[in-house]
């Protein structure tokens, strides 16, 4: 089973938010240190959304980490970890 | 078992709110979900009561500790459960499904007590189902809502679909931990600084409403879903713009409220969620918070997305610093206390929220509640791709629903037009809607009236045919002199005999198209006669005062270049040496008789010029403007239809010819049948001989400015005058000044408002007794005659948008004479009716709502180009010269704005100094009426104001200040120099503080009294008390007090307190206290008082709760009695109480005179006999504790939330009341006085009193009641009523305290000069 939304398209859409290079953001820095706001939240959550990877805004925001957000996406798509 | 936790740091904001106003159920946040499908109630049952039960919150119980900390216990023992209320059966299940939800919403919850969480579910039938959700703020926020919305449908799924659930929602624990951590931690302290350094010379918060925000139990709504399409574009827009849609509708929103309130810079709130990145992110709990957010108005040529950017970025930076507490921030900021605001309108955009999905069935979800509404909420609400709803929030007291539909509708368009209008300037954007344009531009305008299109010959031909025989022209010389009256044919002779001696000099054929008469002569005959010849000969008149310098009169003959002049005598040699002066004839060289043979005056061409009058110009150089018959002939005729004016009219003509006002004074009699009576020339001057030619004339009507009626009322001899009408204009009229002529003068009052520039007056406004409106109106436009409120673009305002006035229609002037240049900057195209002009006034104005027919009036705010501002905040000259007009210390008093030596700018007052004057009492009553930066900071008295020629202030004429030094010898002793540094401190004063300097003066406020107290107490060990400090405000008097080891504390109850050190070789007044027992209500008297009389206060004995209750107020009046009688043996005994105080003053009067000792003045302040309260019902105990409001000096009507005993102890204590600060053992005495007061005036009869009483009625009130002063009739040898224009409240505040001061000096004075 192909992923629909992969770790790499997480932190190129993560880095595009941030306006930094995908190769800078590491799978355990603090999002909100990077930049990264509730507004800019929503707007990757909507994204994905519409990618068919429906993730809880509620949950995103609980853990600031890619590492973290990979986790969730990894679950929402049937993906064992 | 339960958990107990500290107050989160997140929830003291709301804990300390819904302490004050418990019984406000706006505390309460709720929603409902409608649903329609095959719910399966058991899952749905099993699902919620899962996530209640993960919900730790929603059990959460308060608890106050006896140190006053607040404790939170979450208990378990009996979880909340969902209710399934079956209404399947009822007749209609909707409405009983509402009618419940109705019910829990608005009950007020109290957290000690209560369960704060409650949720239902009503079966409707037919699958038809209300979900319904309560809870207290104090336990949860939206987002929380949210949170438990999402685990119901997560969980509910689980067991329909059989999908797994996700994890349960998180621990309170956490979110206790991460509060307490945050606490604590770095990044509190750099947020504090980062707020600190934000805030930074923030503008005072204004709102789209003027107004005490604070919410009441309920307020108003205004929904609507926006349009799909609007949506498109908004997400279209946010990626043009490289922001997240939610930052565009703020700041879309953000530039409309900027827009509405017209400030350069304004704040709003936005909420932060605080919970990103921490463990609260899946923890219903009370977190959000609220923020200013600081909006500069859009550049004019800046591009909206810089715009947007700004304000996104702005936002992006702050949300770092979210989690900082706006109440904290208040505190920072010193803005508790008062009504001081962190922010505006708030804005709150909420995508988080999206629709509640359960399985199978159909949902919409709809807020109810979320919190209290203190101003306006702009909320938008849903993801904003499937669904986006505004919801428009507001206080009640603040908005009506109108003003809400209004916002809602503008708001939209606004955005819609910013969405369209891509990168252009926001400012391109018109705010008002289409609707509205078309009402502020055409519906209000709609003025067209036929006027016949002549002369002003023409106009009055007809009644000098009609009225032949009747008087027209009334003359005397002197005020009680002899008097010369013209009939109607007399005048007609005299002004066409000139006429044609004027057009034989000027020698035309016809008529003397556009030539200008030069006119300069004194209140007279002549000069009515030299007016109305010079336009009917075909000229214009061209009004001069000789007074004015040679200089400026040569300017105005070299630009004007008259034909020919009419001149006094006796100025005749001076005015013809002035260059460019044209040939002057004096009236002894007129004809008298018309010679009839020439047959009648050639016809007035409407379109010619019928007078230049010269205005100052902003540059000083006088302007002259050109005013055809046509735009008067409009004016006079609106005016003589409007008022009805007759042939029984007599109208006084006192304003100088070279003041436009004139002009309806000189021609309004002649086309209306009445007779023009002149003043002596400077009768107008002297308010005296105005009365007096009221009377003797019996003027039915005339004109004053603003500033002379203002004396005018003051004068004694005009009180009772009775006229029909009094126009007022030239200057803002204010609601002060309307009440006072109301209570002196029995006439109706109208406000004109009009520039020279567009025929005398424009608008129109009749200032009714008991109209409360400030500013007074200047009304609606007159006919053919359009006036526009406009932006710096020319667009149209709405409704309460400060913007220019604009004028045009027939009145409008031809221009300013020679010169082009002006008239075409001043006279612009009219945008809205082509081939018109209209004029640019200069004048701030704005449209409000109702008035004339609901058509809407015009405010008048001042000038554009006086407007002053002083560190960024708008400043009314106007205002602060009202307020020191209020203190009856002055006679008049002009206020300037000047430049200081660093090119600060600093405002002067130019008081002309009343008998009482004090200069320290002057600055003191300023500032306990005004802002600190509208305090003057320095005072140059004149022996009287310079005027202008039109009698205006002449604001140019006044002298530069010397700046208020600090006066006095500097403390001497360690005392002095410690109270010194403590009165420093406290007042935050850089200055030196001198040992004569009075605490109160300098700004000390009661709650910087308490503290000076506890501050005393710290250093010196003792606590002089409140009273002490009252006595002694001056820093040497305390510091002796201090040094005398003034040891037992005088907490200012104490049954006789001395409220003002006078002269002793005046016996002192006594004040009884009203119904608290407290007498501190009369300081500001006392103080007024101060410079002639001591002032002692009779408080109630049992004030302390040693002392018994006392028997009767006869009791209580023969132990006042004995008190007067220690302190002043001789008397005669000066006694005033207000209210309760009153009928003890008579009572202890009538005590004196069994005892043989004289009375003196015995005065009450509204009070009215006991038979009138032995009927009422008892008063409940919360209308007899708000008596503890008026004791501190607010009016318990105005804070109808304040209901027990602790809500008003701690509002006042929150409003800096020294009341608040009293231990409660004294507060406990206050209630128990006022408690008790009512059985004592039910059980009094009152005695007959063998002495003058007089009685100062609260005019504003009783007006309806049974309440009147007469009722003491029985009761007092004569009674003597005063009225004042004040509500029974007021009585003590400072404007009556002024006003009873001066009667009771009075009439003290006179007493005692008899007895003498």
């Amino acid at each position: 089973m192909t992923a629909k939304l992969t770790l790499e398209d997480m932190r190129a859409d993560i880095a595009e938010m941030v306006y930094d290079e995908p190769e800078n953001i590491e799978l355990d820095d603090n999002l909100m240190d990077l930049g990264l706001d509730s507004m800019r939240v929503m707007t990757l959550v909507e994204r994905w959304d519409k990618k068919g990877v429906e993730l809880d805004f509620t949950r995103i925001a609980e853990r600031l980490t890619l590492r973290g957000w990979w986790e969730l996406a990894q679950d929402a798509q049937g993906l064992s970890q | 078992m339960s958990e107990v936790y500290p107050l989160l740091e997140t929830q003291e904001g709301l804990w300390f709110a819904q302490r004050l106003d418990a019984m406000n159920p706006l505390f309460n946040t709720g929603q409902l979900v409608h649903i329609q499908g095959a719910l399966n109630m058991a899952l749905f049952e099993q699902a919620v009561n899962q996530t209640l039960l993960e919900a730790e919150a929603l059990h959460l119980q308060f608890r106050e500790k006896d140190n006053g900390e607040v404790e939170q216990l979450a208990t378990r023992s009996d979880p909340v459960k969902l209710e399934l209320i079956d209404l399947s059966q009822v007749s209609d299940p909707d409405q009983a499904a509402r009618n419940a939800i109705d019910h829990y919403t608005y009950s007020p919850d109290d957290p000690t007590a209560d369960t704060l969480a409650v949720e239902q579910l009503f079966v409707l039938g037919g699958d038809r189902y209300i979900w319904y959700r309560r809870v207290h703020h104090l336990l949860i926020d939206g987002y929380g809502m949210t949170l438990l919305n999402n685990r119901v449908s997560e969980l509910y799924r689980e067991l329909v679909e059989e999908k797994p659930a996700g994890s349960p929602l998180g621990s309170y624990a956490s979110v206790v931990a991460d509060d307490a951590n945050y606490r604590q931690s770095s990044q509190r302290g750099k947020a504090a600084e980062f707020w600190q350094q934000y805030m930074a010379g923030v503008p005072e918060v204004v709102s789209l409403a003027n107004g005490r925000a604070v919410s009441v139990s309920r307020f108003h709504r205004q929904s609507q879903l926006l349009p799909a399409v609007l949506l498109n574009s908004l997400r279209q827009r946010a990626d043009s713009a490289g922001l997240p849609w939610p930052d565009l509708v703020t700041a879309l929103t953000a530039a409309y409220c900027q827009r509405f309130i017209g400030e350069e810079e304004i704040v709003v709130g936005v909420p932060y969620m605080g919970r990103m990145g921490n463990d609260s992110a899946r923890v219903p709990a009370m977190i959000m918070n609220v923020l200013p957010l600081r909006i500069h108005e859009p550049l004019p040529e800046q591009g909206a997305d810089a715009f947007f950017k700004t304000v996104a970025r702005d936002m992006f930076r702050a949300r770092r610093h979210g989690r900082y507490r706006s109440e904290q921030l208040r505190r920072d900021l010193g803005l508790l206390g008062g009504h001081r605001r962190l922010h505006g309108p708030l804005i709150n955009v909420m995508p988080f929220e999206k629709p509640v999905r359960l399985s199978g069935v159909e949902t919409e979800l709809e807020i109810l509640s979320t919190g209290p509404v203190d101003d306006m909420t702009f909320t938008f609400r849903g993801d904003g791709e499937s669904r986006l709803l505004l919801e428009i929030d507001a206080n009640p007291n603040l908005y009506s629903e109108a003003d809400l539909q209004a916002h809602q509708r503008r708001l939209l368009s606004f955005i819609e037009a910013c969405l369209q209008a891509g990168d252009a300037p926001l400012s391109s954007l018109p705010l008002a809607t289409q609707e509205e344009q078309q009402k502020w531009i055409r519906s209000v305008n709609q003025t067209e009236q036929a006027v016949p299109d002549v002369s002003l010959p023409a106009l009055m031909a007809n009644c000098f045919a009609r009225y032949a025989d009747r008087p027209a022209l009334t003359f005397a010389a002197e005020v009680g002199g002899t008097v010369q009256t013209l009939s109607y044919a007399e005048l007609e002779q005299r002004t066409r005999a000139l006429a044609q001696q004027l057009q034989q000099q000027l020698q035309t054929d016809g008529a003397g198209k556009d030539q200008l008469v030069l006119v300069s002569l004194p209140r007279s005959l002549e000069l009515v006669i030299a007016l109305l010849a010079v336009v009917r000969a075909g000229a214009a008149y061209l009004p001069i005062d000789p007074a004015h310098p040679d200089e400026r009169i040569a300017r105005i003959v070299g630009s004007a270049k008259p034909c020919l002049a009419l001149i006094a005598e006796d100025q005749r040699a001076r005015l013809t040496a002035v260059s460019g002066m044209p040939e002057a004839l004096a009236p002894r060289q007129w004809q008298h008789s018309p010679d009839e043979s020439q047959g009648s005056l050639p016809e007035v061409d409407p379109a010619n010029l019928a007078y230049v009058i010269y205005t100052s110009g902003s540059t000083g150089e006088p302007k002259g403007v050109m005013i055809e018959h046509r735009a008067i002939v409009n004016r006079l005729e609106w005016m003589r239809t409007q008022y009805a004016f007759n042939e029984r009219d007599r109208v006084l003509q006192k304003t100088p010819a070279t003041f436009d006002v004139s002009v309806w004074e000189f021609f309004l009699p002649f086309i209306s049948g009445a007779e023009l009576v002149v003043a002596p020339p400077e009768a107008h001057k002297n308010p005296a001989d105005i009365a007096a030619l009221i009377r003797r004339f019996n003027i039915s009507t005339l004109h004053f400015v603003p500033s002379m009626l203002n004396v005018f009322v003051a004068e004694p001899s005009a009180h009772g005058l009775a006229v029909q009408r009094v126009f007022c204009s030239g200057e803002e009229l204010t609601q002060g000044l309307c009440e006072r002529f109301h209570q002196t003068v029995s006439a109706e009052l109208h406000n004109l408002y009009g520039p020279t520039e567009a025929a005398v007056d424009v608008s129109y406004w009749q200032a009714k007794p008991g109209d409360r409106r400030q500013p007074v109106p200047i009304g609606a436009p007159v006919w053919n005659t359009r006036l526009y409120v406009l932006d710096e673009q020319l667009r149209a305002l709405p409704a309460g948008v400060t913007g220019e006035l604009y004028l045009a229609g027939r009145q409008l002037a031809r221009g300013y004479l020679g010169r082009d240049d002006l008239t075409e900057e001043r006279f612009i195209p009219d945008p809205f009716v082509s081939g018109e002009r209209m004029y640019k006034t200069g004048d701030l104005a704005r449209w409000v709502e109702g008035g004339v027919a609901e058509d809407g009036v015009v405010e008048y705010l001042g000038r554009s180009d006086h407007q002053v501002k002083i560190r960024g905040l708008r400043i009314e000259l106007g205002e602060i010269e009202t307020v020191l007009m209020a203190s009856g210390l002055v006679e008049q008093v002009g206020v300037l704005v000047q430049e200081g030596s660093a090119g600060q700018k600093l405002i002067v007052a130019y008081p002309v100094p009343a008998e009482s004057y004090d200069e320290t009492k002057l600055l003191a009553f300023a500032r306990s009426r005004l802002p600190d930066y509208m305090v003057p900071v320095a005072l140059v008295t004149l022996p009287s104001l310079p005027v202008t020629s039109n009698g205006k202030l002449d604001r140019r004429a006044l002298p530069q200040p010397e700046m208020i030094s600090p006066q006095g010898r500097a403390p001497i002793g360690e005392t002095e120099i410690k109270l010194a540094a403590l009165f420093s401190a406290l007042l935050k004063l850089e200055d030196e503080i001198s040992a004569e300097s009075d605490f109160f003066a300098l700004g000390g406020d009661s709650l910087l009294a308490v503290q000076l107290m506890q501050r005393i107490q710290v250093q010196f060990g003792m606590d002089p008390g409140l009273g002490a400090l009252f006595e002694n405000p001056v820093l040497a008097e305390l510091a002796s007090l201090i040094d005398a080891g003034h040891r037992e504390t005088d907490n200012g109850l104490q049954p006789v307190i001395r409220l003002a050190q006078g002269n002793d070789n005046h016996v002192p007044l006594f004040v009884v206290h009203p119904a608290g027992g407290i007498a501190w209500c009369y300081r500001q008297l006392a103080a007024l008082m101060s410079d002639e009389r001591s002032v002692y206060g009779l408080q109630a004995p049992s004030l302390d709760q040693g002392q018994p209750l006392p028997e009767s107020i006869d009791a209580l009046a023969m132990t006042y009695v004995d008190h007067m009688l220690a302190i002043c043996p001789d008397g005669p005994y000066h006694i005033m109480g207000w209210s309760v105080g009153g009928i003890i003053a008579q009572a202890m009067a009538v005590r004196l005179k069994q005892l043989g000792k004289p009375t003196g003045v015995i005065a009450m302040l509204d009070s009215y006999p006991s038979e009138c309260w032995r009927a009422e019902a008892e008063p409940t105990a919360e209308e007899a504790l708000g008596a503890l409001l008026a004791i501190a000096g607010f009016i318990p009507e105005d804070y109808p939330e304040l209901k027990t005993r602790e809500h008003i102890v701690e509002f006042l204590r929150q409003s800096g009341s020294p009341l608040g600060a009293l231990p409660p053992v004294v507060l406990d005495g206050v209630i128990r006085v006022v408690l008790d007061v009512n059985r004592l005036v039910r059980g009094h009869y009152h005695q007959f009193l063998d002495a003058d009483l007089l009685h100062v009625c609260a005019a504003l009130d009783h007006q309806d009641s049974e309440l009147h002063p007469d009722l003491w009739k029985d009761y007092a040898r004569q009674l003597d009523v005063v009225n004042v224009p004040f509500l029974h409240g007021q009585l003590t505040g400072p404007e009556a305290s002024a006003q009873v001061a001066d009667i009771l000096l009075t009439r003290m004075k006179a007493v005692e000069q008899t007895t003498d």
